[in-house]
């Protein structure tokens, strides 16, 4: 039997369009989302946290994934939709227990999959997304 | 006066403020040799990590590295920015000369050998 944590996906284009605060739910009350850690540590344990950043040309994603071996990731895309699965091995003595975690991140339409980097580094997967060619503002050239 | 401060236009903590840390999560096994501390420390590099032993008590303090270039701009943030500080009280005495760390995919694995003088002992009854 497997059991998969829930968790829901969002949208990363409608994202870009969110007023900073409406962003994360705790990141401006760091008392409470402390206070949840403290006392419900397996609400953050077991969830894969997501960080989203935007350049010019790329979008990232950064999911934290302490004890993950880079053979033990999967990244996949499949109609628009990024699925990071990730499965965890902790070992104590002759025991061995396994974690799956798995976050999906919806994303903008024409992004090609063979251009998506993933890298793997202390605990933390790195994802990099080139934006497609028709978001990027084109120069023309005045004959 | 009024103005709202967001992780973005914070300025950096200087030295002599308080500084916000983050207790991690940790696991603690042991044996009548030696005790297991796995500490997850997510975002740390192996320079960051200072781990001192003073009158029994355990301090492990973790610097995440900074993740992000300047010109990304966030649009979704979850993992929290603040580093890592972790107190443990031992009640057994701790071969100090003994003491191993190991920082893997974030996870650090510290085994702290109990001293040789602490160890139950068994008599033989002749």
């Amino acid at each position: 039997m497997k059991i998969a944590r829930y968790t829901p996906a969002f949208e990363l284009s409608r994202l870009a369009h969110l007023e900073p605060w409406a962003r994360s739910s705790f990141t401006h009350f760091p008392v409470v989302g402390a206070l949840l850690n403290e006392f419900l540590p397996t609400l953050s344990a077991g969830r894969l946290a997501t960080d989203v950043f935007e350049d010019a040309d790329h979008y990232y994603a950064r999911f934290e994934v302490p004890g993950v071996k880079k053979e033990n990731v999967t990244v996949e895309l499949h109609q628009n939709v990024l699925t990071i699965t990730a499965e965890r091995r902790v070992k104590s003595g002759d025991q061995e227990e396994s974690f799956n975690l798995s976050r999906s991140v919806n994303l903008p339409a024409d992004i090609q999959a063979e251009t998506i980097q993933a890298k793997l580094e202390d605990g933390i997967l790195t994802i990099t997304l080139p934006k497609p060619q028709q978001q990027k503002p084109k120069l023309i050239p005045v004959n | 006066m009024n103005t709202l401060c967001t992780p973005q236009t914070c300025a950096q903590p200087t030295a002599g403020v308080t500084e916000n840390l983050r207790k991690p999560l940790y696991t603690l096994t042991g044996n009548a040799d030696a005790y297991e501390v796995r500490v997850e420390l997510p975002g740390v590099p192996k320079a960051n990590v200072k781990i001192d032993l003073e009158d029994n008590v355990l301090n492990i303090r973790a610097e995440r590295a900074s993740p992000t270039n300047e010109s990304w701009k966030p649009l979704h943030r979850e993992i929290s920015a603040q580093n890592y500080l972790l107190r443990l009280r031992l009640n057994a005495p701790v071969d100090e000369e003994k003491l191993n760390a190991r920082l893997e995919d974030g996870i650090l694995t510290l085994s702290l050998p109990i001293r040789e003088v602490a160890k139950p002992r068994r008599i033989e009854v002749n």
